[in-house]
């Protein structure tokens, strides 16, 4: 089945510019329902208040991490079936694997290109 | 009274008593006995004196010897001038590195935006935006000098600090790590490693396989 390129994606990271690169990519690739959260906290409320197809989340944030986020994701009926894509600078192989353990879909290490987001969204999404 | 004056004041009143020519042999015994105590003790209080005395001079050597490498630190050189002077320049990187950024995104947005109906003028567009990304990379030079002056600061402290705690012998000590500390390390990692990722973004992919 192709990938809906309407679903909402919601994109989190503290850092703003980060956002908009992704949100930018994603633009390119066919994505046009983009949604930003500032930090796991403000991402939970608004998947907890919507819809999403995707999350695409930075891991050090405060108050609540991505990786917490993560965590809340998969403890949650509603939501733990929701892809989660970890986009971060963090790459000691521990926490790769915590990550996974914890459920995440996929795992880029910053800084990416084009070509490895666009990667990681086929093998969690399908092709699109 | 120091033991030196009360030593003189038991030898004054037993030679008052032998003076006197007194018989009795148990109070001469104790007189003797008497003797050769305020002699001991005489001795004692005097060796002990001269060891508080030696005591007291140490700390005070100490304590100078602190104020002089304290001094030496130059602790409000470093509070008023050093790291302000560091902390506005990180500022200046952190501003300068955003505005650039903001120049590039917006250009490369609007590139992306434009319709290339009227090839000569998209063209045209096209090279003036690029003209305006070359521009705004400039920063990297002024952000160069900047973070080198930080890193100079940094070195300067660093040396400072290990000269303060070799000269007096400081040894770690050990800290209770708060709840939100250990939180930190535990949720909030490192950022990005020196030499590029700690695990290659295929060597996580294999993980994922």
């Amino acid at each position: 089945m192709a990938v809906d390129l309407s679903m909402p994606v919601l994109v989190v990271d503290d850092y703003q510019t980060m956002i908009r690169i992704i949100r930018n990519l994603l633009n390119q690739l066919g994505f046009k329902n983009i949604e930003e959260a500032k930090d796991g906290r403000q991402a939970l409320e608004k998947l907890n208040a919507g819809r999403f197809g995707l999350v695409i989340s930075d891991w050090n944030m405060e108050p609540m991490t991505g990786f917490e986020l993560l965590q809340q994701v998969r403890a949650s009926d509603k939501l733990k079936a929701t892809p989660f894509i970890m986009v971060t600078a963090e790459s000691k192989t521990e926490n790769v694997i915590a990550a996974k353990k914890a459920g995440v879909n996929n795992y880029i290490v910053k800084p990416f290109n084009a070509e490895t987001l666009k990667g990681k969204l086929k093998t969690v999404l399908g092709e699109f | 009274m120091a033991a030196a004056e009360a030593a003189l004041k038991i030898r004054s009143a037993m030679e008052q008593l032998r003076a006197a020519d007194v018989r009795d042999r148990p109070l001469v015994e104790v007189l003797n006995l008497s003797h050769q105590m305020a002699d001991a003790m005489q001795a004692f209080f005097g060796s002990m004196d001269r060891s508080i005395l030696g005591e007291f001079q140490y700390i005070a050597d100490f304590i100078q010897k602190t104020r002089d490498e304290i001094s030496g630190l130059q602790a409000n050189e470093i509070k008023n001038d050093r790291i302000p002077g560091a902390s506005m320049e990180l500022d200046a990187v952190v501003r300068d590195t955003e505005r650039a950024t903001e120049t590039i995104m917006a250009e490369a947005e609007a590139l992306m935006a434009a319709e290339p109906a009227d090839l000569d003028g998209y063209k045209a567009d096209v090279d003036a935006a690029m003209m305006r990304i070359f521009e705004a990379c400039s920063f990297q030079d002024l952000t160069g000098q900047r973070v080198t002056k930080v890193i100079s600061t940094l070195r300067h402290i660093e040396e400072r600090v290990t000269k303060f705690a070799n000269a007096l012998g400081v040894v770690d000590a050990t800290t209770k790590e708060s709840a939100e500390e250990a939180r930190k390390r535990e949720l909030l990692l490192n950022g990005p490693a020196v030499n590029g990722p700690a695990t290659s973004q295929d060597d996580i992919d294999a993980l994922f396989a």
